[in-house]
């Protein structure tokens, strides 16, 4: 009867867990997922995602600042992306592996939306929302730009690539439990900062 | 027993959440969420199982009831209300559509809701990227629909946004609490 009532809690948070794992092939950066308090148990019309999902603007804080009338001019760019947690894995060079696509999150693809024309690495990138994505490796990250939105992050279309830009790494200012991406303004434009477990990454964006 | 077993959960579920605050920067803690009509729209797309264009998007941020009453009490009535937490909801039409009789062309809107006991106003507004509804400007309203509400005999814990098939295109379902009601979009 003990064993009941212990277990069955432990095993509804263990299964309830893993069943957010949306068509996630094992080894995906959802993971094992016994460990996470799921607050969606239940819900009958949408559970509440494992990996959740997040948004960063640029100008940064761009919707409170318009709400507080710091801000009159339309947004730059927006960046929508899930969030992984690490759980105690190591995350570069194990559960993701150097030279293969990484979806930059988790769920659906990532998307980055430019309000209007932007430069990276002085080549032009025009207004629209583009999948972003990355192939990590040791030294650098290479950081991708493609047409095949509205997308699942694990079957990207490398076909429908539009830009690659290779970025430097370096070592992050904490340990990152979650993935985490941010704008950061610096002179003509944004930082995009991408950052989890030990690594951060920066794509400059001007404007 | 039954109380001891339940504290157990608790205790478990309340270290894990600590664990969690300890590592920055935090999670949201309404987090956000995304749902498409056709319903899961992405899967279907990497599984070449899409049947019938892209219509809608909603991505919306997902309260908690944390034990507490919802409508008629921490959302008040006749009030204008979010529809969610932290950026304002936003839907995004990919085709033309029309709502209670009404054309709204594709783009990006932001969905507010005004809760009453036995009906809804949804209200859709041309004022996207913005926070909440603390800033909230009648003037930008697209339209007004009121839509009723059903009861749930099971309460849900997060707010839920999901599409529906309908006859006319989808309905775009809402549920919180003991409330759940429906917005009818049409593509004909």
């Amino acid at each position: 009867m003990k064993l009941a009532y212990f277990g069955l809690p432990a095993l509804l948070i263990i299964v309830s867990c893993t069943s957010r794992n949306r068509g996630h092939p094992a080894g995906s950066e959802t993971g094992p997922a016994a460990s996470i308090v799921d607050t969606g148990a239940g819900n009958p019309y949408a559970p509440v995602d494992l990996s959740p999902m997040d948004m960063s603007y640029f100008p940064v804080n761009y919707s409170q600042r318009k709400m507080a009338h710091e801000i009159a001019t339309p947004p730059v760019m927006r960046v929508i992306y899930s969030r992984p947690h690490k759980q105690g894995r190591e995350i570069f060079g194990k559960l993701l592996k150097y030279g293969e696509p990484w979806r930059l999150g988790a769920n659906e693809a990532s998307e980055i939306e430019f309000f209007r024309n932007a430069s990276i690495q002085g080549r032009k990138v025009s207004a629209g929302k583009y999948v972003i994505y990355c192939i990590p490796y040791e030294n650098k990250w290479t950081i991708i730009l493609n047409n095949d939105i509205y997308t699942w992050g694990l079957k990207i279309d490398s076909t429908k690539d539009v830009m690659h830009f290779d970025v430097p790494l370096q070592k992050a200012p904490i340990d990152f439990e979650y993935f985490t991406m941010v704008f950061q303004t610096i002179t003509g434009g944004a930082d995009l900062v991408m950052a989890w477990s030990d690594t951060e990454a920066r794509l400059p964006i001007n404007f | 027993m039954k109380r001891l077993a339940v504290a157990f959960v608790l205790i478990i579920c309340a270290t894990l959440c600590k664990a969690q605050e300890n590592n920055l920067p935090p999670l949201d803690k309404s987090p956000m969420d995304m749902s498409y009509y056709p319903n899961n729209y992405p899967v279907l797309k990497i599984q070449d199982k899409v049947t019938e264009p892209l219509l809608a998007r909603v991505i919306y941020s997902r309260p908690q009831k944390s034990g507490r009453i919802i409508f008629g009490d921490l959302v008040e009535y006749g009030q204008v209300w979010r529809l969610g937490a932290n950026e304002a909801t936003e839907i995004e039409f990919f085709q033309n559509v029309k709502i209670d009789g009404k054309k709204v062309a594709k783009g990006r809107y932001t969905l507010y809701a005004i809760p009453n006991a036995d009906n809804w106003t949804i209200i859709l507004n041309k004022d996207v990227d913005t926070w909440g509804a603390f800033k909230y400007d009648a003037q930008k309203d697209v339209l007004r629909t009121t839509v009723p509400v059903q009861k749930l005999t099971d309460p849900v814990e997060a707010l839920a946004m999901t599409f529906e098939k309908s006859e006319a295109g989808c309905n775009l379902v809402i549920a919180w609490d003991n409330v759940e009601t429906s917005l009818s979009i049409s593509t004909k």
